[in-house]
């Protein structure tokens, strides 16, 4: 199949649908920004009114899984960017390869979140009244919890529809669906798992390395 | 595998030149600046050059990303305006917010250690003026106010 035989009709040639497609792409990950924006305001002001605390607290994070994640999600965005870049010069297969090379990296991403968790759990670092960890005690430490569980919970909902639309390209791939020419969906699919990179990023230092 | 004769009409002809070599370099500079972030988290710096470090690489590393796993550096024009926009109204929005926090009086401000040991000037019009009702009175707390819907009792009644 051609390239062109892609272009909907209200576009002259697909030239012009894929910068549409990508401007729309650019317009939705702003809202996002801006969604996960809300959430840091609330980080800076409570870490403005609270910012011993939210030090003491950020120990009772362990910067080595935090740091670990950090790795496994830009290498995760490497394999996407590959596979991008390998779909473009018609190797589907390939590709499809290195998108399940960076679900992979998601599970792990999430599974040492699971831990995380669990670990917080038992230690009581929970949001808000249902905080009862006893070595903690100074005001604004079940904030920092209820902060850190709505960041890091939002990133992992956007870990799971990442994966979702990964997983979806990655069996088109596979089938050979952009071996043509046509690629925007990878292009477009793996801007949003570079946007969940970029949260992380943030997330990293803010949280883990007060 | 077969190489596939290289279709110059398409858009992505800048990106595909600079080929694949470019991904493995960002991604290498982007482990750099996580080491840089960690270690430099473990020195002491003082108060506010600690997180200006942090938030630094922070953006670095997410300038690197954008530029070049999200194509911003070969897709110009209207994707950059849109992303630089979300851009500013993120710094308003956090900007003016914290601003907002950092240049009130402080009584105003979510009661913490050093709001509570502070002595409100003029008339004190914190402490409640008549005796509540025991039952009315809500479990003890340093920071406890006034529940919205309560009356305030005018002075001897």
């Amino acid at each position: 199949m051609q390239p062109e035989s892609y272009v909907a009709h209200h576009y002259p040639n697909l030239r012009q649908q894929e910068h549409a497609a990508r401007l729309g792409m650019w317009l939705f990950l702003a809202t996002e920004i801006l969604l996960f924006a809300g959430l840091f305001t609330g980080y800076s002001v409570y870490r403005f009114l609270y910012a011993e605390t939210f030090a003491q607290a950020s120990e009772h994070l362990s910067v080595a899984a935090g740091t670990i994640n950090t790795v496994v999600l830009i290498t995760s965005s490497l394999s996407v960017a590959l596979a991008h870049h390998l779909v473009q010069h018609g190797r589907g297969k390939a590709a499809a390869l290195s998108l399940l090379v960076t679900l992979g990296f998601a599970l792990v991403f999430l599974a040492i979140k699971a831990w995380e968790w669990t670990h917080d759990f038992h230690e009581g670092l929970l949001p808000g009244r249902f905080f009862t960890n006893a070595e903690l005690t100074s005001t604004g430490a079940p904030m920092f919890f209820t902060v850190y569980f709505l960041m890091t919970g939002l990133h992992g909902l956007h870990v799971v529809i990442g994966m979702t639309v990964l997983a979806i390209l990655m069996v088109l791939c596979w089938r050979g669906a952009y071996d043509h020419g046509y690629t925007t969906p990878v292009e477009l699919g793996g801007m949003y798992w570079h946007l969940v990179d970029l949260i992380w990023i943030f997330l990293y230092p803010l949280l883990y390395l007060i | 595998m077969t190489t596939l004769p290289r279709n110059s009409t398409s858009e992505h002809d800048r990106m595909e030149h600079a080929g694949a070599g470019r991904y493995w370099i960002v991604w290498a500079l982007l482990l750099l600046g996580t080491l840089v972030t960690l270690l430099l988290s473990r020195v002491h710096l003082p108060s506010p050059f600690h997180l200006l470090v942090a938030l630094f690489i922070a953006c670095a590393k997410s300038a690197l990303v954008v530029l070049f796993f999200m194509h911003l550096w070969d897709h110009g024009g209207a994707n950059r305006l849109v992303f630089a926009t979300s851009l500013i109204f993120v710094v308003l929005l956090i900007g003016l917010i914290v601003l907002d926090n950092a240049s009130r009086f402080a009584l105003t401000n979510p009661g913490h250690g050093r709001t509570l040991d502070m002595e409100p000037p003029g008339p004190d019009i914190l402490t409640p003026r008549g005796p509540p009702e025991p039952a009315a009175r809500p479990p003890s707390g340093p920071e406890m106010q006034p529940e919205p819907g309560a009356p305030v009792r005018p002075p001897g009644r």
